[in-house]
């Protein structure tokens, strides 16, 4: 440790020695506050820009030292406004830039500014840098009884191209141990916070090295690989299902792991252990599911008011411990699919929902339904992104999903990104389609089996006699239909002796008669041929004589109404009594009904062979 | 102009009932293109009306099926 600081001191003398003078811009005050509460360290720098020399500047220059592992999220805003009035930062661009005569154990960002600065000119800027994986273990190797110590190395002088006039630190620790730090002129401790300087007027590239060594028991939780699979449904429901593959990167942990001293005090047997992590859902998140990799999910009943997620795995992770799990859960379509201008985006977040968890790599695979095209995608940051298919429920061709890939993701990185596509509305429809379509296949199978004669023998006794046993049945089927028609038509005529009675209008009655016989006529003509038929043919041998029986019965049916019929009208023409009607009428009355009821039974039986 | 939220056609809370109806009103159907298959004699079937009887079972079956799907959770 120490090498690399002289070896870097040096590097850094030669280097004043041989920069060239850059812009003159000189950073009139500086602020910086380091937050190492976690093991994602931020480093926020407020800096006051002045533009001392003559001619307009564009562009400010930010140095960190390479060796330093790289940066994973910079973000540098600016705010319009003095004083109280600090309205929400306009981020400017920032990117990797290489001006001659830097040495190479720094990498330097640049910073473009929307509003070139003017001579004498002075501007505020903000800067967030974020590291991760810069806190060092030490001792690397613990026991599950010790504390989790850490080391950070920065510099205690702002690192700058330019020359700082007036600057001050400020290191934010955990509420722990402090080990040891750096002790410079200007050093004073609050409680957990070190406060370096303030130092005036410092040359470009001052170096004061600083060492802090302190405690510190939040999760070292990074996620080697985490893929992220949004599968988007236009009925209704957005699917996402998270696999995670977690492991403690804090202090290794050797020696043995007792159970029961953990859960007797967990405070001070693990107290660097994870014990658990906390996601943060979308609102409106429901059918949680959660699960071990081993391919076993167990539904998590959703109850949840805040929409914090508590996942606790079987046992706590110690130093170089792993776990994997799968998360997933729906969304609400409505949240996360916007339409405008004929196109469809979904705004969804990119990185995970759990708290303070570093990702090594994290992989996207948004799923859009079969159909879509003209995908794009934006970000707000850059991504390596490809396009695949996946073939899911009821699909013909696949669903195109687009994969996006970042490296190095810190929980910044959590925002929220658009993927614009266009979709035509019926092809909504082709789902239902082919569901229809197989039902169909299975009715058209059915129809053509009913209808193909698949018999092997077409000349052995027992096909030949199905196939005059079916004619018979057709035959009697047709009997019965023109019996019914027969006795619609007696209700007819029964119809209109009713109506007789009530309006007294004879010649009605008598028309109705009139058409019932004809009627009648047309149907004896056509019970005829099938009744020949019958007769004819062997196999209807034993069910011929009650179809006789059925046809004699219903003519003298036939004959008894009609009887009953003219008796009725004679009556009415020549204006006798009620009770005389009834008289003349009664045995008439008495047959039809037995007649009608045998009529009926034997329809029944032959109905049932 | 501001973006406009997609929904689903069909209201989600509609999703069980309509599958249940849809399916019930699918499967008399498809009881009666059965019994008139049953009784009916070769001489007198009608091709075309098996043919209809079997083409609105179906769609009606189709998306009772499909509402189904979708109210159980799985999101076509």
């Amino acid at each position: 440790m120490g090498f690399w600081l002289r070896f870097n001191l040096l590097v850094f003398t030669i280097a004043i020695l041989s920069t060239p003078v850059l812009s003159d811009l000189i950073l009139s005050k500086v602020d910086r506050r380091i937050d190492l509460t976690s093991q994602i360290v931020r480093i926020t720098s407020t800096l006051k820009v002045e533009n001392a020399g003559s001619g307009l500047v564009s562009e400010v220059l930010l140095a960190f030292q390479s060796f330093r592992l790289k940066i994973w999220y910079l973000m540098a805003t600016t705010n319009e406004g003095k004083g109280k009035t600090k309205s929400a930062g306009v981020s400017l661009p920032v990117e990797i830039a290489n001006p001659k005569g830097m040495p190479p154990a720094l990498t330097v960002y640049s910073v473009s500014l929307s509003k070139a600065l003017g001579e004498g000119d002075t501007m505020s800027l903000d800067v967030l840098a974020v590291f991760t994986h810069t806190l060092k273990p030490f001792p690397e190797k613990i026991t599950q009884a010790d504390i989790q110590l850490v080391l950070f190395q920065d510099s205690a002088y702002y690192l700058s191209p330019y020359a700082v006039k007036f600057q001050s630190l400020s290191i934010k620790l955990p509420d722990a141990r402090i080990e040891s730090y750096t002790k410079i002129e200007n050093t004073k401790i609050h409680g957990s916070e070190i406060k370096y300087g303030p130092y005036e007027n410092l040359h470009p590239f001052s170096y004061s090295p600083l060492v802090v060594h302190f405690e510190i028991n939040q999760p070292f939780a990074v996620a080697q690989e985490l893929v992220r699979e949004i599968e988007v449904s236009h009925w209704g429901n957005v699917q996402v299902t998270e696999h995670y593959n977690i492991v403690h990167e804090g202090a290794k942990s050797e020696g043995e792991f007792s159970r029961l001293e953990y859960q007797a005090r967990p405070h001070i047997r693990g107290s660097s252990a994870i014990r658990h992590f906390v996601a943060k859902l979308p609102p409106r998140a429901h059918s949680i599911i959660i699960g071990m990799k081993l391919g076993i999910y167990q539904h998590l009943i959703c109850g949840l008011i805040l929409k914090e997620l508590l996942i606790e795995p079987r046992y706590p992770m110690f130093g170089g411990w792993r776990t994997a799990f799968i998360i997933g859960y729906s969304l609400p379509l409505q949240d996360f699919l916007f339409e405008l201008e004929g196109k469809r985006f979904l705004n969804i977040s990119f990185a995970s929902p759990i708290n303070d968890l570093v990702i090594d790599n994290l992989v996207v695979k948004v799923v859009l339904p079969e159909g879509s095209r003209d995908l794009s995608v934006s970000t707000p940051f850059p991504v390596k992104q490809r396009q695949e298919s996946k073939i899911s429920h009821l699909d013909v061709v696949g669903r195109p999903v687009i994969v996006l890939e970042k490296a190095d993701v810190v929980p910044e990185h959590n925002q929220y990104f658009q993927i614009h596509y266009s979709f035509n509305k019926l092809s909504m429809l082709r789902e239902p389609f082919m569901l229809i379509s197989g039902f169909f296949f299975l009715f058209v199978a059915c129809i053509v089996y009913v209808h193909v004669d698949l018999s092997i023998s077409k000349s052995s006794a027992s096909y030949l006699a199905k196939l005059q046993w079916d004619e018979v049945r057709a035959t009697i089927q047709q009997v019965e239909s023109i019996i019914n028609q027969c006795l619609a038509t007696h209700e007819k005529i029964e119809a209109s002796l009713r109506d007789l009675s009530r309006i007294g209008d004879v010649q009605a009655c008598k028309t109705t008669r009139k058409t019932a016989d004809g009627l009648l006529k047309e149907h004896s003509k056509e019970l005829k041929p099938l009744l020949a038929f019958l007769q004819s043919s062997p196999a209807a041998a034993n069910i011929l004589p009650k179809v006789e029986e059925l046809v004699a019965k219903e003519r003298e049916l036939q004959e008894r109404w009609m009887a009953k019929h003219s008796i009725i009208v004679d009556c009415y023409e020549k204006k006798l009594g009620g009770r005389e009607i009834e008289n003349r009428v009664a045995p008439q009355q008495q047959k039809v009904v037995a007649l009608r009821q045998e009529v009926e039974d034997l329809l029944e039986y032959i109905d049932e062979i | 102009m501001a973006p406009k939220p997609i929904t689903s056609p069909v209201p989600d809370s509609w999703y069980p009932t309509l599958s249940v109806s849809m399916l019930a009103i699918g499967l008399v159907i498809t009881a009666s293109f059965f019994i008139y298959e049953a009784t009916s004699s070769k001489r007198n079937r009608s091709l075309a009306k098996e043919l209809t009887t079997g083409a609105l079972a179906s769609f009606f079956l189709g998306f009772g099926s499909l509402f189904l799907l979708l109210a159980s959770g799985i999101y076509v």
